[in-house]
């Protein structure tokens, strides 16, 4: 069942609705627990079977982590300052090791699942250089969302050794935070104390709600099977077949498949935050017009937000502010110019950041090289910043203008272009050999023959494509302006509302890649 | 303050950090940045800043990034 399933919208979604609103206000949440539940069932058994393990050693290590807490602000009262100090010393020591075990659990299970094979195979590379054994590959088949609801749980059990929040006392509760059904296979990864209250304090039917997450759920259909489906087509063949082709059908190609991945990603996040807006419940933005970045890291804060905050949250800051990189800062501030001590500290978290998300995105060096690819970019913009600024300056170039920054935005989009092709490609051999194939020279028959029109996405395809895109970029503008088409029309007066509405169900139904002669493309970032 | 306003200059010049108020909103802070200067901060006021005060409303304006050296000076 996927989120653009029949079976999804009028199986399950529907009748969970009706009985969310029949319900009374304070077991509403029960039926969202329910519905989380059987929806994981359906799913895969396993995937419940694992949702349930990390969920309660998320509910169980919380709840040691609260009361340890509380154990320390009643024995504080009446102590020295040094007494204090010690029993702080103590309690946290024990803190630690209740969120290294919930960590361990999660993780552990995580790492078992998704990346055993990779691991082993790192291992027979290297024992090969020095003649060792050779072990076998294990696969286990991979819980549909896994790497959203383990960093969704491990966030709530470190913000909570933190003290952000008390820890969550009903454990049936918890384990609705963690497999929400809307977010469970792609997130957005949510964060406790934004998502509970929500979750558990019940929703009444909201004229507003149901029409700005109608429209929300037909804008994400639209993205994904109006462009990205439609898409896919071409860029399998490409890929699949990308020695036949020559540079422009390549390139177009690699283009073709950026559309697909962020419509196919953004549409289904849209799907999800729909559905919970009918529920009343608001998710957390993953998008914000990525491509308008004038930057790579612009466009990593922009793009799939809830992954880079919680890098940011519980990697990269931890990270940075451990005692070996404080050492580490130190250390650099004696030895190199103020510039490089200010930048090696954090590159060094930033590394490993990257190494974390690209290895979050899959178990092979494909990944890991596509997040150092990002790494290494944003490095060398830092390193060379200062030059930039002087060069400018120097050239009388204004950077904040209008033509820099449009070619600022050209540049971004280029770089990402390069980075999202490495993740499409199968290997990183045939990353390259995709990437030369676009050097090799310009063969104007690739475009007069008719060849790039009957690579399973015909010219009737590329002609909804281009108009769908073109909408989608309107409404970006739009947002970056400040002015939300999809509210404005959700809330809008009746005869701006069901026009525009009915256009989006129209366009969906009309020009949607599905039924007769249509596979069922299957999410990508799903797969993670 | 004014020690902070030069740390703050050294860690990104060309921004008038007197009258800026969001600092982390409007991307002019990125993390890297508030590790720079979180590392500087501790160097310069023997202050201990721990993952837990890295939000944006420490961070968004001189004045409160001032205010929560004070109060972990305390």
């Amino acid at each position: 069942m996927t989120y653009t399933s029949y079976l999804y919208f009028f199986g399950f979604a529907i009748v969970v609705y009706l009985v969310y609103l029949a319900c009374p206000m304070k077991q509403k949440w029960k039926v969202l627990f329910a519905g989380s539940c059987l929806f994981s069932m359906i799913l895969d058994g396993f995937l419940a079977v694992c949702l349930l393990v990390t969920s309660l050693a998320a509910f169980f290590c919380g709840k040691q982590l609260t009361k340890l807490q509380d154990k320390f602000n009643a024995a504080k009262k009446g102590l020295s300052k040094d007494e204090k100090k010690q029993l702080k010393a103590e309690i946290t020591k024990k803190k630690k090791a209740v969120v290294a075990a919930g960590t361990i659990i999660s993780l552990g299970s995580l790492i078992v699942l998704k990346y055993t094979s990779f691991f082993l195979g790192l291992f027979n590379s290297v024992s090969e250089i020095f003649g060792g054994i050779q072990l076998p590959l294990l696969y286990y088949a991979l819980p549909l969302g896994i790497s959203y609801y383990t960093l969704q749980a491990i966030g709530y059990v470190v913000d909570t050794y933190r003290g952000k929040y008390r820890a969550e006392t009903n454990a049936a509760k918890l384990i609705l935070f963690v497999s929400f059904f809307p977010q469970m296979t792609e997130g957005p990864i949510g964060r406790y104390d934004k998502l509970m209250p929500q979750l558990v304090e019940g929703h009444r039917y909201s004229n507003e709600n149901f029409t700005s997450g109608v429209t929300l759920i037909f804008w994400g259909l639209f993205k994904k099977l109006v462009i990205s489906d439609r898409a896919s087509y071409m860029v399998s063949e490409v890929f699949g077949n990308y020695t036949k082709y020559g540079s422009i059908v390549v390139f177009v190609a690699t283009v073709m498949y950026t559309i697909q991945l962020y419509t196919d990603f953004s549409g289904c996040i849209d799907i999800m935050s729909g559905t919970a807006r009918v529920f009343g419940i608001k998710l957390e933005s993953n998008f914000r017009q990525p491509f308008f970045s004038k930057s790579v890291g612009e466009f990593w804060r922009r793009w799939h937000i809830t992954l880079g905050t919680w890098f940011k949250d519980y990697v990269f800051y931890p990270v940075s502010l451990s005692s070996p990189f404080m050492k580490l800062s130190k250390a650099s501030a004696g030895h190199m110019s103020k510039f490089m001590a200010s930048i090696v500290p954090s590159a060094c978290a930033l590394f490993v950041v990257w190494l974390g998300t690209g290895l979050w995105h899959g178990a092979s060096m494909k990944y890991v090289i596509y997040g150092l690819y990002y790494f290494l970019i944003m490095l060398l913009g830092t390193i060379f910043e200062p030059a930039f600024v002087k060069m400018s300056a120097k050239l009388n170039i204004n950077r904040k203008g209008k033509t820099m920054s449009t070619l600022a935005v050209l540049r971004t989009m280029l770089l990402v272009n390069i980075g999202m092709t490495m993740f499409r490609a199968d290997g990183i051999g045939e990353y390259g050999a995709v990437i030369s194939r676009i050097f090799q020279p310009i063969n104007i028959y690739d475009i007069t023959s008719g060849t790039l029109f009957a690579l399973g996405t015909d010219r009737h395809d590329f002609l909804v494509i281009v108009i769908g895109v073109a909408i989608m970029y309107l409404v970006a503008i739009m947002k970056e302006k400040g002015k939300d088409i999809l509210t404005l029309v959700s809330t809008g007066r009746i005869y701006i509302k069901w026009p525009v509405m009915m256009g989006l169900i129209v366009a969906v139904l009309v020009f949607g890649a599905y039924g007769p002669g249509y596979g069922v493309v299957e999410n990508i970032y799903a797969q993670f | 303050m004014e020690e902070l306003l030069e740390i703050l200059s050294e860690v990104k010049p060309g921004v008038d950090f007197e009258k800026e108020t969001e600092l982390v909103d409007s991307g002019i802070l990125d993390s890297m940045a508030i590790i720079q200067l979180v590392a500087r901060l501790a160097d310069e006021y023997d202050v201990e800043i721990t993952p837990v005060d890295l939000v944006p409303e420490n961070f968004n304006s001189a004045e409160a990034i001032y205010a929560l050296v004070k109060r972990l000076e305390d």
